[in-house]
């Protein structure tokens, strides 16, 4: 079974505050698992720690029950990585820069012109004898996202994997992601909620080289409910109106031509109420949570706020 | 001694890979075809102009002693351009991320590109001797020219080009810019070794610290060659090959405990 563990890791660059501080966390199986943090928070910094790209200052890294830093080559057996942008060398076609990657993880192959295809059919890459060298950002990277899969290992580290795509292409490394998360062990680091949510099972905020929380994406939205609502209408409705639906309205207000912004306590029951009541008021053309919940737990953790619930402060996930 | 997880090449094999995708890069280079052209324009020239001016030389010893006496200045450029990246390249530019990730051991992946940069650097070093060599025969014939001091000689260049690989690999661990690895290189060992070897020679002792002064070994095997007046001693072949092989060894195994360690931080 796949493991992806590190303990008490830390590490320093010189003075001042750490990079990341006595991080710990332990995932195994499969899934994907979100590692949601600003600029500098310590993303990028674990993950090279897990992939050997530095050195712990204190505490370890182990994948498979390997130490990344004493067995390096056993841990990175089974593993794809996409740590910052990397290139293959320019001068290498497409189909020599994959190639290159599968003999490294696995020896030659007889069926490597196979599986080349297939990757460049499943992630529409660019034709196999093109130069990397030449290639824009975005074919470039889906090619690294090539490699980081060919020969199939079965853990994936990925920093921001989908930097540099166009939104079609977006999607299309999010529908592999969530094909490959039924038997693989992914761990990505994004800024983007939006594919958090849609790709991740489960959660990890990091802030200032601290692990903040750490989460199934459903608990994490759970404790940091959506506690606003957008809806449009299909007719000119009057604010006062909204305002006027019940007590469960906080507050409205106008955000577009015959759009509301409603504000609530952020329970299912008041959601549900308010949508009841204001079907009444006109039709409806959309009736939605005014921000991602994973959007909401980031912006409250990153201000200090560690969520409503105390109870839920040490998670129970993934263990 | 660490065992190979199940399902990943030996390190052996790897070796063998990232030797053939290195050699693969680097004759795609710019600059091995810079180099190759240098070579050439250089070589040729000198043929041509001793068949101009018709300075074949006494014997065909003596016309090799003296052509292949500048394989120094050109081996040093080689090994400098071939070797400068090896190691920066994986630090100061993106293409690090793609391999260092990989499961193989920084050491296997160090000795696959020495390798490739010996074996680009052969090619060089193969077409200088080729040209050299045509010269000889066009002077004195294929029966005058002397084969077995000619291969001590190309034996002598290579163990010349693989101590100055050592020496670009190891300012290649220094700099994270691969060009600057490049030029620290030229740099140290064209006028650092210069200058050094000129206080040495005030002091009335051998430079034996330097590899420009080894690489004299390589015309040093044809007993008729040409020596440029106030050039001072010359080693012998085999300090020649002692200075050389410390250089090849002793740079080499620096740089692969500095690879070993060095992180990825930019």
């Amino acid at each position: 079974m796949s493991t992806i563990e590190i303990s008490a890791l830390t590490k320093s660059y010189g003075g001042g505050r750490p990079a990341l501080a006595d991080a710990t966390f332990r995932y195994e199986g499969s899934g994907a698992i979100g590692y949601l943090g600003p600029n500098g928070a310590g993303k990028t910094t674990t993950l090279k720690l897990l992939t050997g790209l530095l050195r712990p200052t204190r505490g370890s890294a182990r994948i498979n029950g390997f130490d990344v830093h004493r067995e390096r080559k056993a841990a990175l057996a089974d593993v794809g990585a996409i740590i910052e942008s990397p290139e293959p060398y320019p001068s290498q076609t497409v189909a020599q820069a994959v190639e290159m990657v599968s003999d490294f993880r696995r020896g030659r192959s007889r069926s490597i012109a196979k599986e080349i295809a297939d990757l460049h059919d499943r992630l529409e890459l660019p034709p196999l004898d093109a130069r990397t060298g030449r290639l824009s950002k975005g074919q470039r990277q889906r090619v690294v996202i090539a490699a980081s899969l060919v020969r199939d290992p079965r853990i994936i580290i990925l920093d921001e994997p989908t930097s540099g795509l166009d939104p079609k292409e977006r999607i299309l490394v999010r529908n592999l992601l969530n094909d490959l998360k039924k038997d693989h062990l992914i761990l990505m680091s994004s800024h983007l909620m939006q594919e958090v949510t849609e790709i991740c099972d489960q959660v990890i905020f990091i802030n200032q080289g601290q692990i903040l929380l750490r989460d199934t994406v459903g608990n994490v939205a759970d404790r940091f409910r959506t506690r606003a609502v957008d809806v449009e209408f299909a007719t000119p409705i009057l604010l006062d109106r909204i305002r006027g639906i019940g007590p469960m309205v906080e507050d409205a207000a106008v955000v577009g031509e015959r759009r509301f912004r409603i504000s609530f306590d952020g329970s299912s029951s008041a959601r549900s109420a308010i949508l009841e009541a204001l079907v009444r008021l006109g039709p409806v053309l959309t009736y939605q949570s005014a921000s991602l919940a994973l959007e909401d737990a980031y912006l409250a953790l990153m201000q200090g706020d560690n969520g409503t619930d105390p109870a839920l402060a040490t998670p129970p996930a993934a263990r | 001694m660490a065992v190979d997880p199940p399902g990943v090449p030996s390190d052996a094999a790897q070796f063998g890979m990232a030797f053939r995708h290195q050699v693969r890069f680097y004759l795609r280079t710019m600059r091995f075809l810079a180099l190759l052209v240098i070579v050439l324009v250089a070589t040729v020239g000198f043929v041509a102009a001793t068949i101009y001016y018709h300075v074949g030389g006494a014997d065909a010893g003596g016309y090799l002693g003296g052509f292949l006496g500048l394989f120094t200045i050109f081996g040093l450029i080689i090994g400098a351009f071939l070797g400068g990246d090896a190691i920066a390249m994986d630090f100061g530019s993106p293409t690090g991320y793609y391999t260092l990730v990989l499961p193989v051991r920084r050491g296997t992946l160090l000795l696959g590109r020495y390798a490739a940069a010996f074996a680009a650097s052969f090619v060089l070093i193969l077409v200088y001797f080729v040209v050299a060599v045509s010269g000889a025969v066009y002077f004195h014939g294929v029966l005058g020219t002397p084969w077995v001091e000619v291969g001590e000689s190309l034996g002598l260049a290579s163990l010349y080009a693989l101590g100055v690989l050592s020496v670009a690999f190891l300012f290649s661990s220094f700099f994270r810019s691969p060009a600057t690895s490049m030029i620290s290189t030229v740099l140290v060992l064209f006028f650092g070794l210069d200058i050094a070897t000129g206080i040495a020679a005030f002091a009335g002792v051998d430079p034996w610290f330097s590899i420009l002064w080894a690489g004299d070994a390589i015309s040093e095997v044809f007993p008729s060659r040409v020596r440029i007046a106030g050039t001072g001693a010359v080693p012998t072949v085999p300090e020649g090959i002692a200075i050389m092989l410390v250089y090849a060894v002793l740079f080499l195994v620096v740089s692969a405990v500095l690879y070993q360690y060095k992180e990825s931080k930019g």
